[in-house]
């Protein structure tokens, strides 16, 4: 067995990404705890007999934890996340709590994605989602690319297969 | 594509041009009405009439509830209704004889049918991952099979031929492996015809070598399985759920046809006539009552089993593995070596205890999560055999596992602090509300934490993982006991995870990915175990996609 392991990936996303993801984030984050607070709230205290003020608080400070985590996670997300080619693998590493490490032969993706969602084009940003032949988490993502770096990386990809295909 | 053109190591002769076959039609031949522009027609052909009755069957079994419901009610809608039904789905079924007609060319299979939609279906012979035929017993009776053909989409079959003469599925599949034999081979030599400085010149003398044809590859039995290993199969099957959902529906049945609150009458009294037992007489009834439950489970599972498996043979020709079985509906399925992506020993419990074990091979055409059963049992390899007969037949279906010598190592110890320490959070999540409600009972919920460090004591000790110069091997498992073996060179993607806990430990697992869906997964390596693994493994990955593509 090999003791070496892979080296580290070195490239970063944009930094545009981190404010991105803190608009995706605080419009869910915000819709929710709005619904929590606003509909929820009444609702509890209406027909819950048990619902006391201390409740209450818990359920304040379940919501702005919400809200700050919506801001505080983008940062570390940008922050962990790195991505490259290692001559014919594609690596990947990120996350938070759950840090992955990922691996993909170039010649072993089935096709190349570049997807670009509505508030990902008011930012010029892209994300890369490339498929092996996997039914289960076949689909491997990098997110936060500029677009032309992105099409830079699916050209590469497609010419190390050397077929032509996406 | 995974490994669409890799052909096995022993199947392709390399012949630069595919050989002459002949061309037949299986079933009444319609003058070529459409001839391929490119490719010779090897085969085609239509459904069997025969297919009519079994349709005209199926319609008349639809159509009888509605019919009889009508004529006990005299109500004129009803029987309209039967009527219109039975006319449709026989109308539908004529029309599908009619128009279906399948071709099979050098490069791909063509299914075209439809009268007002019509679509055709074309399906790259390297595409195909097996031709599968099953046969009920009314097919049987009439001679028929239905022909499946997957393809590596993970989706079952891809197109269904429902159904051909026997004769004529056999043929299908005889002129299908050799046009695949010679489509691989024309691929490999295409491929290695530019980096042939001889062959690029033609200067040399030698000339092109004769396209030999594929000689009819002898066959021999892997393994027949007994009457005794189907037996056993069943009483080891422990398939209790499956008969808690039978219970269930049964349930529901009685909930709608009103019947809920007459059982719950019984029940009822039922209990008031327990009631004047003593409490150990009321235990033994309950027993006894569970043992019949069991035994009925245990019986029917014996059953179903000795019906699915009936007469199991596996077989090999040149590189294609063959199994053949069933009672009523008789399965044939075949299996190219090549297309298999993991090959996995389950051993439940009481199979471990009897050093028994099932083998089941994840093809790139379907996928299947751990011990979860495949319907009809496509994925199953041997039903069931002692655990050396398995060892010992294991390089039949993956060649070169001979060769290997496994260092087996195991996980880390740490893996117990961490389960012991989940069991921890758990506790500490539950005893708070516990506390309010029950009081100090709540402290209870503390043997949480050595539950959990009994697990991981459990599942250490069947943690094992090899990694040899072909293959990935791993053991895992609780009570049972699961060995799968992966080929690194159909290794799709390696995943490196480190949860909260796993960081603090400094533990990782480690998730194999091959095409067809169920990941191989090494929990708790230590850090720099499972990222040395995992790039061991990436590289050959990508060092074999190289190579194959």
């Amino acid at each position: 067995m090999q003791a070496a392991a892979l080296p580290r990936p070195e490239d970063r996303l944009e930094r545009r990404v981190v404010a991105y993801w803190m608009l995706g984030d605080t419009l869910t984050s915000v819709i929710l705890t709005g619904l929590a607070w606003f509909v929820g709230r009444p609702q509890l205290a209406k027909h819950w007999d048990g619902f006391t003020p201390t409740l209450e608080y818990v359920l304040l400070g379940a919501c702005l934890g919400i809200l700050l985590l919506g801001l505080a996670t983008p940062p570390l997300a940008f922050a962990r996340w790195r991505y490259g080619f290692l001559g014919d693998l594609l690596l990947m590493r990120y996350g938070i709590l759950f840090v992955e490490e990922r691996a993909v032969p170039v010649r072993r993706m089935q096709h190349v994605d570049l997807v670009r969602g509505p508030i990902e084009r008011l930012f010029g940003l892209a994300t890369l989602v490339v498929f092996t032949a996997g039914n289960e988490g076949s689909a491997f993502r990098v997110p936060g690319l500029r677009v032309a770096r992105a099409q830079e990386l699916r050209d590469r990809i497609v010419e190390a297969r050397g077929d032509g295909r996406l | 594509m995974t490994d669409a053109s890799d052909p096995g190591p022993a199947s392709a002769p390399l012949v630069p041009v595919p050989p002459p076959l002949p061309a037949a039609a299986p079933d009444a031949t319609t003058p070529a009405a459409t001839p391929a522009p490119q490719a010779a027609v090897l085969a085609r052909g239509h459904l069997h009439p025969a297919i009519l009755l079994v349709r005209l069957l199926e319609s008349m079994q639809q159509a009888v509830l509605p019919v009889v419901a009508g004529v006990l009610l005299s109500n004129v809608w009803l029987l309209a209704f039967g009527g219109v039904m039975f006319l449709l789905r026989l109308g539908y079924a004529v029309a599908r004889y009619l128009t279906l007609e399948f071709t099979l060319t050098a490069d791909e299979l063509r299914v075209r049918e439809g009268l007002l939609e019509r679509q055709e279906r074309r399906i790259p012979l390297d595409r195909i991952q097996d031709l599968g035929f099953e046969s009920s017993l009314l097919r049987r009776a009439l001679g028929l099979a239905v022909v499946l053909v997957e393809t590596a989409s993970g989706t079952g079959a891809e197109a269904k031929l429902d159904a051909l003469s026997r004769p004529a599925a056999e043929h299908l599949r005889e002129v299908l492996l050799a046009a695949r034999l010679a489509a691989t081979a024309r691929i490999a030599a295409a491929a290695s015809a530019p980096t042939d400085p001889a062959a690029a010149d033609g200067t040399a003398a030698t000339p092109p070598p004769p396209p030999a044809p594929p000689a009819p590859e002898p066959e021999w039995t892997v393994h027949r399985a007994t009457a005794g290993e189907l037996m056993l199969r069943g009483v080891t099957d422990m398939r209790l759920s499956a008969f808690f959902v039978t219970g269930y529906a049964a349930w529901e049945i009685a909930d709608h046809l009103g019947a809920a609150s007459r059982l719950a009458g019984t029940a009822n009294s039922v209990r008031d006539w327990l009631l004047q037992f003593s409490p150990a007489m009321v235990a033994l009834i309950l027993c006894g009552l569970l043992a019949v439950v069991m035994l009925f489970g245990i019986v029917t599972s014996t059953l179903g089993n000795l019906v699915t498996f009936h007469g199991f043979v596996l077989l090999l020709r040149g590189d294609v593995l063959q199994r053949r079985y069933g009672l009523l509906t008789t399965r044939q399925k075949t299996l190219p070596r090549a297309r298999i992506q993991r090959v996995t020993l389950e051993q439940t419990w009481l199979r471990r205890l009897l050093g028994l074990c099932a083998m089941k091979a994840d093809s790139a055409g379907g996928s299947r999560t751990d011990g979860a059963e495949v319907a009809g049992g496509w994925d199953v390899v041997l039903p069931l055999a002692a655990m050396p007969t398995a060892q010992s037949l294991l390089p039949a279906v993956l060649p070169g596992l001979e060769r290997e010598q496994f260092d087996w190592r195991r996980g880390s110890v740490r893996l117990v602090v961490r389960t012991g320490v989940q069991g921890a959070l758990l506790a500490a999540l539950v005893i708070p509300p516990l506390w309010v409600q029950a009081g100090s009972v709540a402290l209870l919920a503390l043997l949480l934490m050595p539950a959990f460090a009994l697990l991981g004591v459990l599942v250490w000790r069947n943690l094992g993982f090899a990694l040899g110069n072909e293959f990935l091997t791993l053991q895992h498992g609780i009570i049972g006991r699961t060995i799968a073996y992966v080929p690194t060179t159909k290794v799709q993607a390696v995943v490196v995870r480190q949860g909260p806990v796993g960081q603090l430990l400094g533990l990782a697992d480690l998730t194999v990915y091959v095409a067809g869906g169920s990941p191989t997964r090494l929990p708790d390596l230590v850090l720099s175990d499972a990222k040395a693994l995992g790039a061991a493994i990436a590289e050959r990955a990508a060092l074999a996609a190289n190579h194959s593509w």
